[in-house]
């Protein structure tokens, strides 16, 4: 898993600073420093020992190092915790951060740095990225208050006290926990975590690192804006080296925050600095850039900020230039693990970038190179996830490209132009992060089954095709090449004028128009010839198969790919199907191209734009985030002022106000298509949109992100639904367990009251207790003629008695199940919905065929097995032995009766006890009582086994509905979360 | 109103009637979502055929943009409802009355608000007779985001007589009018028109295609012989001819029963499909002979009659040798050893003797088997409502039926500790052979004594015993003294169990009779009960089709 290699990482990380320290100045010792603390990363990773080991690889780095470790170790504790002190963790670091970076400045900063790199990250890291933020965070704190050394001696008692320290520890820790918690958090409430790391970014925006460290917690997404706060707050405190540690600890966000807080360290610098890296902040937050955006910026930021930074620190805390030296490679090393930790191409790379300036320059670059091969390593003895493997590949990859990057930043570092870095193409590593994770995703997607017809199982079954065809037709292709020409999607109504818009923009008649509806049953795609190949050969709606001419009938899953020389290159318009019409197929198609589009026109008339299916399709762009323009079709000239300020006032009240928005006044349609000219200011849009690459490419962003952002919601809905899937069927089986043990229950309670002993039992009783057979089981132990004549007399009443009580048993034991089953029905059939099915896949209303069988072989098992232990253990009493016999058989039948209650209910009459009476002389208490405890188990488990035999009808309809269990929405919820971590 | 009208409403009117028999009869047996609508047609049919027969609503329903409300106006030739450019434009229904004699009732039925009724009687009528009755309603658009908060159009779309589908060539195709509306309301064709609005935009050419193609488009969603109208209200083309198709609908008087009718046809039809009939006829609602044997059968081995019989048997066999065997046998029995006595357990001996006393009861779960049998056999075939219906009736006193078994048949249980007359006498009997033996034995002795041995001589009285001539007389007497009680031992033997047997006969003939009254009464009775309900049910089903 990506945050256990991160984790490890973080360790080697933080191990691998601290050891940088106490070494300084050669790149390479702390290289291979760095494996032992990766090593010890390991251990950590693991459990809450790291906690401790964390600590015991920090000694070397001192003082404040080994205090960090203490309030780590508590924090971990602490861990348990879980997300609930994130807010107090917020104060305690925004004080600690103020701590260091107002007075003490410098030399405070630069210890207190160290301490929190340490150990702390390596714990932190164990957990997940999440958490490995919040350690950041919760380090930075500890520090501050750490930064006791020497100089500002108040302040960092000061922020220490303030809890900064220890509680941020605890914050971070707990974010830290373990993936699980941060990965619970973010599952429990999406939408709550979003909501946070919102309130958090406005105090990451007043400088406040510590908020940011509250973010960890938060979903990925925020992690991007809140985490990297807090970091660069540590960072600056810290030496290089301490960066690195927490840039290991953190994944890629953390190294982000790191390179951010190096430019906070220097406080004549780090104010710029800071409020560089708050813009990068916020405007990850606010756009919702792509990560690669958030990545360049990034870089740019630290660039400037870590040169002032890592100078300023040095010189203020005094420290050796060489530790500068050796910070910068630590750094370096840090972001390397990072990179592959996190998988995130783009962090690493801004981490480099930001080495480069403190001026250590070349000679960091090489330490880099070689602690990225040896991370690497460590990660791979780790021997951690399959992932972890890839990620490591990666790196490897990516480490060249970064090598390229670094240069390249570093060249435009000055300038960082965030547009400019746009502009490049996705990194590998990203975009392969982001591919897995997809892929993952599409994966649990694919797999899942809504076997029940709960409520929302059919809209949860459409969401989850829709999801499918997005990502196969939109999203997988579309990381690969956010520069290829986008594809406009036009939609609308039923007689809306698509195809004509299309015609006449095209300048040919390349979609059919007419006056039946619906007109278009198969999407039209037309493009510039240049970009033909691309559509014709690309992933992009990969699955429909392309024809060259409008197909001779509609055909499901076909796509009709024109080119004309009239359309601008870069941009493709495909005409759909209409969204409303009797022929239901088309809305999916229609819905399924929009799913694949980068840009939505909007077609409505004069007529229609109040419909109904109309705003809803608006409702879903906004909700989508989709790239929309909207197209007024066929407005009658006299009365296009009223209706276009009346539309534009309903779509002001919808939030669409500014949305771009184009008249078409109703003309004459000649040969399916419209005068030119009314189609001039559309034209014009799209030929802007493709000349205008920037404009382009921002717009196609803005709908991927839109779309990756969609699946924040719309994935954990299809979990949700999963989960209700398998709430109701564990309900469902509960109702079964709980019918057939009460019919167990019902059972023990006839067998022990006696209610089993009336009518044929009960006659059949008193005929061989009557008719002197009873007496005639014992006899006096002298061989001779009252043994002959019991067992010839017995046989015929003493097998009616036993016939008799085997089949007042099966009775009992059958109409208990057949209750139990009817029970079971129509409890199932209460629960409204997916049960009637159910039982009407089988017929479950009644017990199987074969009980009746089956509970006469039980019973007659049973009644064997007591003649079993009656003879093995029912040892006569030796007194009695001597003088009496009896006939195992018909004792028993005796013992049986008396287990079965005789005589405990009135109705008996006078014979009250009689059979236990007899039973007991002879036998005495003691096996008597081990008798009937063994007797009542056996038919205990006998009639169990029995039930689950009917159970397992019930168990086997639930199967057949094919619910899959609840692992399944977890991996949707992981899925989704690191789909999350890798943008 | 026409004769042909009255009887239609006579059919009418008992197809309603059977449904209200099923309303009645429905609950537990039918979703009640149906058991809902069905309720709802009544009350609708009750109100609408109460109020004026001799008015047509005619409601002009469509999207929003179709031109309804031109439409409306240019049928009633006033600006009476508001056009406009702007979607969605009529908020509320308009209703325009041809003729106002009773109408009122009928527009406060429809909720049409006072603003919004026009009389068109009053206003000029030229020529116009021929509209005399109708009420012509513009509906509120059904499709606009607007319509999503007000089911006005749905409203009235579900009670209006005759509904106008006002399409236009834009919009003819929605799936918000054919999915919601058509479809559900197919076999309404008698009380559909579908007009095709604004055929001024399209050529001729287009107009014939789109009609053609709008005429598939209703057959394939089930709308047989669509009625189509090509109109344009700005223009007025085809309006004339709409009018006459609607004076037509007006001077029949019929929409009201029709639209009743359809509707009721269709509910009927998913009644149908939720309740299909058996098939088979209907089943007998007295069970018949074999059912009742069967469950008194299974009845009596629940309670074990033959069992109870047999022991009854047994044991008087055994008891009576207490009474009427042969008393050396007996007594020679008793000398040999006791076990129980040896396992001091004496008394365990009498609690034996008492256990014959034992009564009659029966075995709970065995009786719950039979009844479901029953239920099971009656119900074959059956929708599964009915036949939980009918297992539900069948135990519906399942509870108190092994009770009241047991208590019925204790009466007539023999007290199995009974002990005959004859049985003493044949005791007394049986002791004076014994005395006899007695006596004989005394004599012999004497006999030997005084006669054989000349022991001494006897009182003269007695001398008679003192011979020894009597000797084989007297042994002989003995003798047979013994053989007679064990000859009597053995035929009163034969006799009891003779009388046992037949008294088993008796017992179990009775106990079966009784076993029978109590079954008819606990659980044929409520099955029948329901048999009728089900009968009634189906037949009140077979009305409603008319």
């Amino acid at each position: 898993m990506n945050e256990v290699a991160a984790a490890a990482q973080a360790k080697s990380g933080g191990a691998a600073a601290s050891t940088g320290e106490s070494v300084s100045p050669t790149g390479k010792d702390a290289a291979p420093t760095g494996k032992g603390a990766a090593q010890a990363g390991k251990d950590a990773s693991p459990g809450g020992k790291s906690a401790a080991q964390a600590g015991g690889g920090v000694p070397p780095a001192g003082k404040g190092v080994t205090q960090a470790g203490k309030n780590v170790s508590p924090s971990d504790k602490s861990t348990a915790q879980a997300g609930k002190s994130a807010p107090p963790v917020d104060k305690g670091v925004a004080q600690a951060g103020r701590g260091t970076t107002a007075p003490p400045v410098a030399g405070g900063v630069s210890p207190a740095g160290r301490d929190v790199a340490d150990p702390p990250v390596g714990k932190d890291t164990s957990p997940g990225k999440g958490s490995a933020a919040g350690s950041s965070a919760a380090k930075e704190a500890s520090p501050a208050g750490k930064a006791v050394t020497p100089p500002a001696g108040k302040s960092a008692p000061v922020s220490r006290r303030d809890g900064a320290a220890v509680p941020a520890g605890d914050g971070g820790l707990q974010a830290a926990a373990p993936e699980a918690n941060a990965f619970e958090a973010f599952r429990r409430r999406p939408r709550g975590v979003l909501a946070q790391s919102g309130k958090i970014r406005p105090e990451a925006g007043a400088k406040t690192p510590a908020s940011a460290a509250s973010s960890p917690e938060h979903a990925p997404a925020s992690l991007q804006g809140g985490g990297v706060p807090p970091l660069r707050a540590s960072t600056r405190k810290d030496d290089p080296q301490a960066e690195s540690a927490k840039a290991n600890a953190a994944d890629a966000d953390v190294v982000t925050s790191a390179e951010t807080v190096g430019e906070a360290p220097g406080d004549g610098s780090g104010t710029g600095a800071v409020e560089s890296a708050q813009r990068s902040a916020d405007s990850d937050a606010a756009g919702g850039v792509s990560a690669s955006a958030l990545g360049t910026d990034v870089v740019s930021d630290k660039t400037g900020v870590s040169d002032t930074t890592g100078v300023s620190d040095k010189t203020g805390a005094s420290e050796a230039s060489a530790s500068s030296g050796t910070t910068g490679a630590s750094e370096a090393s840090a972001s390397s693990d990072t990179a592959p930790a996190s998988g995130v191409g783009a962090a690493s790379e801004a981490v480099s970038g930001g080495e480069e300036p403190p001026g250590s320059g070349p000679d960091s670059d090489e330490i880099v190179i070689l602690d990225d091969g040896e991370s690497v390593q460590d990660e791979a003895d780790q021997g951690e996830t399959g992932e972890g493997e890839a990620d490591q590949g990666e790196t490897g990859e990516g480490d060249a490209d970064r090598e390229d990057v670094e240069d390249e930043v570093g060249g435009e570092a000055g300038e960082t132009s965030g547009d400019r870095v746009r502009e490049l193409p996705l990194p590998d590593a990203v975009s392969e992060a982001l591919t897995n994770a997809l892929a993952a995703l599409r994966d649990s997607v694919t797999g899942l089954h809504f076997g029940l017809d709960l409520p929302g199982a059919e809209e949860a079954r459409r969401a989850q095709s829709e999801i499918l065809a997005q990502l196969d037709d939109y999203v997988i292709p579309r990381i690969h090449m956010s520069t290829a020409p986008a594809l406009v999607v036009v939609a609308g109504s039923t007689g809306a004028g698509k195809s004509t818009l299309l015609n006449t923009l095209a300048n040919a008649k390349v979609s059919a128009t007419g006056v039946r509806r619906p007109t278009t049953g198969t999407p039209v795609l037309a493009c510039h010839p240049e970009d033909y190949e691309w559509f014709a050969e690309g992933d992009l709606l990969g699955s429909l198969r392309r024809w060259e001419a409008p197909a001779p009938k509609a055909e499901p899953g076909s796509l009709v790919l024109v080119s004309t020389e009239r359309l601008p290159t870069g941009v493709a318009l495909l005409d759909t199907p209409d969204i409303d019409s009797v022929v239901e197929e088309h809305h999916e198609i229609a819905h399924r191209m929009l799913d694949a589009a980068d840009l939505w026109i909007f077609v409505t008339t004069a007529a229609r734009y109040a419909d109904a299916p109309a705003w809803r399709l608006l409702r879903l762009a906004k909700e989508r985030g989709a790239k929309l323009a909207i197209v007024l079709s066929r407005v009658p000239t006299k009365s296009r002022d009223v209706i276009t300020k009346h539309f534009v006032r309903m779509l002001t009240e919808y939030g669409l106000g500014e949305v771009d928005r184009f008249v078409i006044n109703e003309s004459k349609v000649t040969d399916g298509m419209l005068p030119d000219h009314e189609v001039t200011e559309l034209r014009l849009w799209l030929t802007e949109l493709s000349v205008d690459d920037q404009r382009r490419a921002q717009a196609v962003q803005a709908t991927l992100s839109g779309a990756l952002d969609s699946f924040r919601t719309r994935i954990p809905a299809l979990a949700r639904q999963l989960e209700v899937q398998v709430t109701f069927r564990s309900e469902l089986r509960g109702d079964v367990d709980t019918a057939y043990a009460n019919a167990l229950t019902e059972i023990e309670e006839a067998t022990r009251n006696g209610s089993l002993l009336h009518g044929e039992v009960l006659a059949r009783w008193q005929d061989f207790a009557g008719s002197g057979d009873l007496m005639r089981t014992l006899h006096l132990r002298r061989p001779g003629r009252f043994a002959g004549k019991a067992s010839q007399q017995a046989p015929e009443r003493l097998s009616a008695l036993k016939s008799a009580l085997r089949a007042g048993l099966e009775s009992v034991i059958v109409s208990a199940a057949q209750r139990a089953a009817e029970e079971t029905v129509s409890r199932w059939l209460h629960r409204s919905g997916a049960g009637e099915a159910l039982i009407e896949t089988a017929g479950l209303g009644r017990v199987s065929d074969e009980l009746s069988r089956r509970t006469s072989r039980a019973v007659g098992g049973w009644q064997d097995h007591i003649i079993e232990l009656i003879r093995t253990e029912g040892v006569t009493k030796r007194a009695v032995a001597r003088l009496v016999s009896f006939d195992v058989e018909s004792l028993a039948l005796i013992f049986v009766i008396g287990l079965l209650g005789y005589g405990s209910a009135e109705a008996e009459g006078t014979g009250g006890g009689l059979p236990q009476r007899l039973v007991h002389a002879l036998l005495g208490a003691e096996s008597l009582r081990t008798i009937g405890a063994k007797a009542r188990s056996d038919l205990r488990a006998r009639i169990a086994t029995l039930f689950d035999d009917e159970t397992s009808r019930y168990v086997q309809a639930l199967d057949g509905a094919g619910i899959p269990d609840e692992s399944v929405a977890t991996r949707l919820y992981q899925a989704t979360y690191n789909l999350e971590v890798a943008r | 109103m026409s004769v042909g009208t009255t009887q239609t409403r006579q059919g009418l009117g008992s197809r309603l009637a059977a449904l209200s028999r099923i309303v009645e009869l429905g609950p537990g047996r039918v979703d009640p979502k149906l058991l809902t609508e069905s309720g709802q047609l009544l009350l609708r049919a009750g109100d609408r055929l109460k109020l004026s027969a001799d008015h047509t609503v005619v409601a002009l329903a469509g999207g929003t943009g179709s031109g309804k409300s031109t439409l409306f106006n240019s049928i009633s030739g006033l600006e009476l409802s508001p056009t406009g450019v702007r979607r969605p434009t009529t908020a509320r229904a308009h209703a325009c009355v041809w003729g106002l004699d009773g109408a009122g009732p009928l527009l406060d039925w429809l909720q049409i608000q006072w603003r919004h009724r026009f009389a068109r009687a009053s206003a000029l009528d030229k020529g116009e007779s021929r509209l005399h009755g109708l009420i012509l309603l513009d509906l509120p658009d059904h499709d606009s985001i607007r319509a999503l908060t007000d089911t006005e159009a749905d409203r009235l779309i579900q009670v209006a007589d005759l509904v106008v589908w006002v399409l236009d060539p834009q919009k003819y195709a929605d799936a918000s009018t054919h999915r919601r509306y058509v479809t559900e309301l197919a076999g309404h064709e008698a009380v559909t028109i579908f007009v095709l609005n604004q055929a001024d935009r399209l050529s001729p050419e287009e107009l014939a295609e789109c009609v053609a193609d709008l005429n598939d488009l209703l057959r394939r969603e089930g709308v047989e012989d669509p009625v189509i109208v090509t109109t344009s209200a700005t223009t007025g083309e085809g309006v004339d001819e709409l009018k006459t198709v609607l004076a037509d609908t007006v001077a029949r008087r019929r929409a009201a029963v029709q639209r009743l009718e359809a509707d009721l046809d269709r509910l009927t039809l998913r009644l149908a499909k939720a309740m299909p009939d058996s098939g088979a006829p209907v089943p007998l609602s007295s069970i018949d002979d074999a059912r009742r044997i069967g469950l008194t059968d299974a009845l009596c081995d629940a309670v074990g009659v033959p069992a109870v019989g047999e022991a009854m048997e047994n044991v008087y066999g055994v008891r009576s040798v207490e009474w009427v065997g042969w008393p050396y046998s007996r007594w020679a029995a008793k000398l040999r050893p006791d076990p129980l006595n040896s396992l001091r357990l004496g008394d365990l001996r009498d609690e034996i003797k008492g256990l014959t006393g034992g009564s009659v009861s029966a075995q709970a779960a065995e009786v719950d088997t039979a009844v479901r049998a029953l239920s099971d056999g009656l119900t074959v075939g059956m929708h599964e409502a009915w036949q939980n219906g009918i297992r539900d009736a069948a135990r519906s006193r399942s509870a108190e039926l092994p009770q009241l078994l047991s208590d019925e048949l204790s009466e007539v249980a023999p007290r199995l500790d009974r002990v005959p007359g004859w049985w003493r006498l044949l005791l007394v009997w049986q002791y004076l052979l014994v005395l006899l033996f007695l006596a004989g034995v005394a004599w012999l002795g004497t006999a030997l004594a005084y006669g054989v041995f000349g022991a001494g001589s006897l009182p003269a009285g007695l001398a008679v015993f003192g011979e020894a001539a009597s000797l084989p007389w007297v042994g002989l007497m003995v003798l047979s003294v013994l053989g007679l009680g064990l000859l009597t031992a053995v035929a009163s033997r034969n006799f009891v169990m003779l009388g046992a047997g037949n008294e088993r006969d008796r017992l179990e003939r009775e106990m079966r009779r009784r076993v029978g009254t109590v079954a008819s009464a606990m659980v044929i009775e409520p099955v029948e009960r329901e048999l009728a309900r089900y009968n009634e049910f189906y037949s009140a089903l077979r009305g409603v089709r008319g």
